[in-house]
Formats: C-alpha cells, structure tokens, sequence
C-alpha cells in the first residue's frame, strides 16, 4: 500500500509538471506576452518598446529557462536599470534589487505575483480556493445524501411505480444544465417578477456572510446536477445487488424487506457510488465556473476565468498545479476507499 | 449680497454677451452656463445675469453616517493622470480630490481653487488656491501643490498620460514638458500663461484623470495609505471584488467653510461592488437588496428598474459611441480603410436613428458622425452628415475595388455597444457589404481598443467638443483611435481652440466637423441620455452628464 501511494504521488508530480509546462508554453507565445507587456505598459507601446519592456522583465529567454525560474531550479534572470530599479521576479522580495534572492520559484515557496489582481498568486489563490471549498462542502451536504437516498429507493424494487417516478426526475435533473437550472431558479425564487422572492438570486454576500438566503439557490443549482446522477449510479448497483442470489436466499428464509435492504444490500451496493463521488470533487471544482458567474460569487471558477480571459501567467499556472492536486488527490482518496470498501480487491 | 465672480472682480466682457445671446435665445442654458463659470464668473452671478435665481441644493433629507453600497465595476488603481475608467476616480475621489468642478447643469465650481481669473484673449489664468485646506498627513494644501500638479499633468513622457492632452496649451513640443516659465506660484495664487489662448484648460481640470496628488504619491504605493485632501481612506481594493472607503477623522474643508449648503461627505462607508458587466446580475442583487444604488443603468433595463420601484436619475448628455475603423490597422498586410471611400461607403450605408432605436431602445438622439452636437457650445447644426444611401455606399466600396472584402467589426460583450454594433453590422450587410462581427469578453476588449481594425467604443460628455477633438481626433494623440492624421484638421483646431467667443467659433468648427464628416472617420450614430437607479434610502446620488464620482454629495435618508 505505501508502494501505491508513493507511485501514485510521483505520478502526481509528474502530471503537474507536464500540465504546467503545457500551460506555460501557451500563454509564452509571444503574441500573448506583447498582449501581457501593453496591458500592463501601455496599449500604445512601439515595437520596440514592448521589446525592451519584455526583456527587462526576462519574459524574452527560451521557455525552458522561464519555466526553471518558475520552479525555482534555475537563477531568475535580473535587470537593474540606471535609477536602481529592480525588474524580474525575484526583485519583488527585497526593498533593494541588489539584495534580491536568486532563486525564486514554485520550490522556494514563491507562487508570484498576479497581474490582474496586483496580489500575490498565493493570497488569491488561498482566499478563492476557501471561498468554493464552502461552496462545495455545502453543495456535497446536499448532494450525497440526496442521491443516495433517491437512488437506493429507486434501485430496491426495480421497474416499481416508486423507480419510475424518481428516475424520471434524476434524469431531468441531470439532464438539465446549470446555466438553464439556475436562470430558472433566479426567476422564480427571487425576483419579482414572480414575487416568491425567498432567497437572493445573487451570493455576492455569501463571500462575506453566508446564510440560508444568499446560498441556497448557487448550492441547489449544482448540487442538482450532480444529483441525478450520482442517483443513477446508485439505483445502478441496487438493482444488481438486489437479483443476487445471497439477497433471493435471505427472502427465501423469509428475512423482512426492510431488513434486507438495510442489512444486506446497502452496504454492498455503496461501493460503486463511492468512486462516482470522489470522482465528482474534481468536476465540482471546474463545474462552478458557470454557477460562480451566474450568482456573482467568487471563487476559484471565477479566478481561473479571470486568469484566461487575460493571460495572467503566474495565477494561471497556479491555478493549474491546484487542479492537478485536487483531481489527482481524489483518484486516490478513491483507490484506496475502494480497497477497503470491498473485500474481494483487498483479499487478493 | 452674492459675487457675480469668484474674486469680486468685474466679470469678464463676454460673459455679458452670452447672457444677451442666451436671452436672445441663441445659445441654451446649459451652453451659457458652461462658458459664462469658465470665464470666472460664479454659478449663481451667471444666473443673475440670465435675471433667474439659483436653483436650490436639495441636500435637506441627507442624515451623517451610514453605509452606501453601489454596483460598480472595480478596477486596478493607477496614477490619476493616466485613468481611463471614470470608476477607478470614484474610488479615489473621497481621498484625491479636484481643482474644479464640473456640474450637469454645464457650469464649473471651484473646489480646491477659491477661484480664477481669465485675460482677454484666454491665454492667462490666475488660480486662487483655496485657504486653510490640509492635507491629511497635517500639511498644509498650498499653491506650490497646485502647481506641481498641474506640471505633473503636462508630462507627455509619462506612459499613458491623457491630461497632457487637456493641458496642450501649456506645454512645450520639445521637451514634452510644461514649458519654461508657463506655471508659477505667486503667493496663494498659480498663474498659468498659456503658449496660445485655450479655453478647455477649467473644463481639462474638472475632467476624472485631475485628480491631485501630493508630493510623495506613488502609483505602486499602498493605496490605504493614499496622502489627500479629502476624508475618505480606501480601506481596501480588490479588483474585480470590492472596494471600500471609509472616514478618517481627517475633516472635510467644504463642512469647515460656507461653500457647500447642507455639508457634504456625511457617509462613514461607501462600497463598491463589482458584479460583472452582465446587467442581470445587476437586477438580482438589487432584488437582493445588496446594493443601494447602481453605477449606471443601461439599455431595456431602465425599464426594468423602474418596474422596481427603483428612482431613477436621467441627464441628456453629450455622452456617445464610436464605430469606426482605423485608417493605420493591416488587415490581411493592406490598409483597407486608409481608403476614404471605404469610410464614406461605410458611414452611408448607415442611418443612424436606427443605430439609435436597435441599439438604445431610443433613449438619446440621432447624432451627425462628427461628435460634436447639441449640447456642445460651438456646434454648427447646418453642417449634417453624409447622406444615408446604401446604394451609393456600394457604388463607392466597388469603385474602390473592395466590393468582396469582409469587414470584421470588434466589439464588448455587453448590451448597448454590442447591439448598436450589430445594428451597424446589420446595415452594412442590407447594402451588400460582407461583414464578420466579433465579440470580445469585457476583461479584454480595452487591452488594445485603439488598435482594432474596426470596432465601436463608448465616449464620454466632455463640456466642448474642442475636448474631444482635442482628445481623440488630433493627429498622434493617444486616444486618436481613428488611426487618422490631417495637418488641416490639426490647424483649424488650434484656431477654435484661440476664439473665446462662441458665435466665433462655430464657423471655424463647423469646419472642422465637415472635415470630419467628408472624411468618414467615424459612424457615430447617437447622443445618449444617462441613468442611474438607486433605491429610496439614498440621496444625492443622481446620474452627472460626464460620470464623474461626486461622492461627496452621497448620502443616507435621514
């Protein structure tokens, strides 16, 4: 097992380094810097000027050598200018540019500093990471027992009136996208134009102070989503549990319905929804981006837009090695759950 | 009894003849207004001349303390002079604030100044800087700061520094600097001498990027700790979030002094809220009771905000946009629209009252593509535009051998300026032309917005068109979005900018707006009236003709 879990955190590390690199190749290419360099100068800039401006800031060196500075294996390039101003990435840690480390990467604990947001990578990435972790913790509480419930009422008696009925309505539910799902929730649970107004079609305010007004709606909106399905899944391995034959003797010895639902087959039949959760974390974590905009919330959705949308190179890589973390972490909160979960793969 | 001047001065000659003008019916009230306080003259002695009394201040229901909150986008802080969004001077304008402002009604007050004065011919201003304002670090707000404000203004080196364009006059080409001997200090005076008679220089410091900074102002500093002489401190600014000013207790000199009836800047807290471009998300966070008042309400949801219960704030405006091509950009390695037939063609197969029904449900009207218009003191109405006719405008593209060239049009994603673009996009098409729209996210259209090859941007009001002439369509300046140079345009403007009279004026610019018209520089199909909803806690917050913040006249109901 520890074998296991060192393999799988190597293949973790290598996965960050190949996205990363990916990523940071993209927004290197240079008409992305040249973009990047009038942003931030000015939109007017020469040619020359925008050379000169990249250069300064080593945005110009081949991309292997950034990327090295990035993780902090190679020395940052430094340029100090006539009037003693620093420019490079390690300039930003010390008062005087002379006094600046030299190596200043991902490995030195040093994220970089974003340039939409003029903050450190780390702080933003630290505060809008929490703010969707609420929103995800809440969204699961919703979520997983829901779908469990639903799909275990469905599974028990397949092809029943009570499975009809709740597969009809986890297939609508999952069939129906969040940006459709969440316009209509605005519409009739909090504007007037229907009048209902009992929770707030925004959670602008939940960043600060969340309550059951201003969360109710976002967290509904996804976890409904992600409901039906986990429920199918769930109905899935019911149902197979339920035509065993260990389930048919224990009726056969005349066993309460109630009992054996809850006895024999609920624990057996947990074990295939329990991978589809885990595997829901990551998608939680990139299918907020459309809720976090609709609902003004944000978060780390919101962030990872905001990043793209203007080639903020650092956060972006940041926000990429996060990604690559979560996913990668919860495939292997799932191996291992699964192996203990069932006993067959442990035996063997 | 009132000083008709801010000095007690005798007023200046012209001042009488615009009232007479103004009398006569020649001239609106609100042209009258913005040149009779730009010659010195004080907004109530301007309206003794008219023999009308000065409209009362409705700051009467206004309470202390409280908190507002206001749907604005917020954007990174820089230096003032280089500003381009007039929400990044409303967060700083609590704690930077301005030599002179401008009003809706068109006339200017003096703020930190006491006053001015004008020579003859406009080509010598003496700023009496206001006494007994502080800073609020402690020291004390003096003529040398003025001066060093406005030096600061005139350096065209500085990337980005748009007020060197309203401080034109004071400069020298040479060193692109205020030249030598332009600004000094005399006691608590600052006499200006300009290089040529200029009358946009009160109207240039009552614009958002005038904001003034003390001496140890840094752009990359902490702006909690932003030096001014204002009382609000901007506790904290995240882009794209949030940003709140709170009080210090660094007193208001307007509440010290007799200035401002009923007293100002009575909020403890103002914030800032950014809840993206999409009006909708708007809407639900006023049904949400998050925010008090919004920044601006645009296009169909004016109607939807009243259907609130919102109160809504209107001002006619010269406020427009742009969609225009511009004549320096490749595409494809060719300078298509270096061609003025293309631009005639393109401007004629327009009309823009349908540009204004399409695009803003018809709240403004119809402009003549030459951004001068009705609310701007020197238009000449009987110059008009190209005229609309789409098959001329393809007679002409095919003469110039584009007839199979698609155009790509570039716009935001929002609501007005994309629709008013489609709208162009739309006629275009009906006169045979090919066209591609493309849609850009708000986060990055403004990266570049100069340098598209042919896209649409929104203008604000400025008080003359001379302003903006100055501004955006004189060669090499650094709004010129139009790619266009022309040494006659260049010329005739210096000579408007020279005639302190009006009547004088309009001659030359109505030169200047044929030049402008024949050229096809631009589609600039409508003036638009603003909006602005709050709800019915707050007062003092109504719409101003050319956004600018004000955030002192905010307030809670009492």
């Amino acid at each position: 097992m520890g074998l296991f879990i060192l393999r799988r955190l190597g293949v973790m590390i290598l996965t960050a380094l190949c996205l990363t690199y990916i990523v940071f190749t993209l927004t290197n290419l240079y008409p992305n810097l040249e973009k990047l360099a009038k942003t931030q100068g000015n939109f007017r800039m020469s040619d020359e000027a925008v050379t000169s401006w990249l250069d300064k800031r080593g945005y110009l060196q081949s991309t292997p050598k950034k990327y090295g500075e990035w993780l902090g294996v190679l020395p940052s390039k430094q340029f100090i200018d006539d009037e003693g101003k620093g420019y490079g990435r390690c300039t930003a840690l010390a008062d005087d540019p002379t006094q600046a480390p030299r190596f200043c990467g991902v490995l030195q604990g040093y994220w970089g500093q974003s340039t939409v947001f003029k903050d450190a990578v780390s702080k933003i990435i630290g505060i809008r990471l929490g703010l969707t972790g609420w929103l995800m913790l809440t969204v699961m509480c919703v979520m997983v027992p829901g779908a469990l419930i639903i799909g275990v009422l469905a599974g028990m008696r397949e092809g029943s009136k009570l499975d009809r009925t709740l597969s009809t309505i986890s297939i609508t539910s999952t069939a129906t996208p969040e940006y459709v799902s969440g316009v209509i929730f605005i519409a009739i649970f909090a504007s007037s134009a229907v009048g209902l107004k009992w929770f707030k079609g925004t959670a602008t305010s939940a960043m600060d102070d969340i309550t059951f007004a201003n969360f109710t709606l976002p967290v509904l909106t996804i976890a409904l989503y992600g409901m039906g399905y986990i429920a199918r899944m769930t109905r899935a391995s019911m149902t197979e549990v339920m035509t065993a034959q260990y389930i048919r003797t224990a009726r056969l010895k005349g066993v309460s319905f109630a009992n054996i639902v809850l006895k024999h087959a609920l624990r057996n039949a947990l074990i295939a929804p329990f991978t589809v959760i885990m595997l829901q974390i990551p998608w939680l974590l990139n299918g907020v981006v459309i809720v976090e905009t609709l609902f003004n919330y944000k978060g780390f959705g919101w962030t990872l837009v905001q990043a793209a949308s203007n080639n903020d190179i650092e956060l972006l890589l940041g926000v990429s090695v996060v990604s690559v973390i979560v996913v990668l972490t919860t495939q292997l909160i799932s191996d291992i759950g699964y192996v203990y979960l069932n006993p067959r793969i442990r035996i063997s | 009894m009132t000083h008709q001047t801010f000095t007690g001065k005798p007023m200046h000659p012209a001042a009488k003849m615009f009232a007479e003008e103004c009398k006569a019916g020649e001239m609106d009230r609100r042209e009258f207004m913005t040149r009779a306080t730009a010659l010195g003259l004080t907004t109530a002695g301007a309206y003794g001349l008219l023999g009308m009394a000065s409209p009362a201040q409705a700051a009467d229901m206004a309470m202390d303390g409280g908190t507002l909150r206001m749907q604005c986008e917020v954007r990174a802080h820089k230096d003032p002079r280089t500003y381009d969004w007039t929400q990044m001077a409303a967060v700083t304008s609590g704690t930077l604030e301005y030599l002179v402002e401008y009003s809706s009604d068109g006339s200017f007050t003096p703020m930190l100044l006491s006053g001015w004065e004008v020579n003859d011919d406009a080509s010598q201003y003496t700023l009496m800087v206001r006494q007994g304002i502080t800073w609020n670090n402690g020291e004390d707000f003096t003529a040398d700061d003025v001066a060093r404000n406005i030096a600061r203004w005139c350096d065209k080196g500085a990337e980005g520094n748009s007020m060197a364009g309203r401080m034109a006059s004071l400069i020298d080409e040479a060193s692109g600097q205020a030249s030598e001997g332009a600004i000094t200090v005399d006691g608590n005076n600052v006499i200006l001498k300009l290089n040529s008679s200029d009358i946009t220089i009160i109207p240039g410091m009552a614009d958002y990027p005038a904001a003034i900074v003390h001496s140890s102002y840094d752009a990359d500093g902490d702006i909690s700790a932003l030096v001014g002489t204002g009382p609000m401190k901007v506790e904290t600014l995240e882009v794209g979030v949030k940003a709140v000013l709170t009080k210090t207790d660094h007193p208001w000199w307007g509440n010290a002094n007799d200035a401002y009836a009923g007293g100002g800047n009575r909020l403890d807290r103002i914030e800032f809220i950014d809840y993206g471009t999409d009006p909708a998300a708007w809407v639900a966070a006023a049904e949400a009771e998050e925010v008090d008042c919004f920044w601006e309400t645009v296009g169909d949801f004016v109607d939807v905000m009243d259907g609130l219960g919102w109160v809504k704030s209107e001002v006619a405006t010269g406020a427009t946009i742009v969609v225009r091509p511009n004549q320096l950009a490749e595409v494809d390695g060719k300078t298509p629209y270096a061609d003025k037939r293309v631009r005639q063609a393109i401007s004629m197969a327009v009309d823009n009252a349908v540009c204004l029904e399409l695009g803003y449900a018809s709240r403004g009207v119809p402009a003549d593509n030459c951004h001068a218009g009705p609310v701007h003191p020197e238009y000449d109405a009987s110059v008009g535009r190209l005229p609309y006719d789409p098959a001329k405008a393809m007679a002409l593209l095919e003469e110039a051998g584009m007839a199979d060239f698609e155009f790509e049009i570039f716009s935001i994603d929002d609501d007005w300026r994309k629709n008013t673009t489609d709208a162009v996009a739309a006629q275009m098409r009906d006169a045979g032309m090919k066209v591609k729209r493309t849609i850009i996210p708000g986060s990055t259209f403004w990266n570049d917005w100069t340098k598209y090859s042919f896209s649409s941007t929104n203008w604000n009001h400025r008080p003359l068109a001379t302003q903006i002439w100055g501004l955006a369509y004189r060669s090499g300046e650094a709004w010129n979005e139009f790619g266009w140079a022309n040494a006659e345009f260049d010329a005739l403007l210096a000579e408007a900018n020279a005639i302190a009279d009006a009547d004088a004026r309009r001659k030359v610019a109505g030169k200047l707006q044929a030049i402008i018209v024949e050229e096809g520089v631009t589609v600039q199909p409508y003036w638009r009236s603003l909006y602005r909803h709050a709800n019915e806690k707050v007062t003092g917050t109504d719409m101003h003709i050319a956004y600018l913040p004000q955030t002192y006249k905010w307030a809670l109901k009492g």
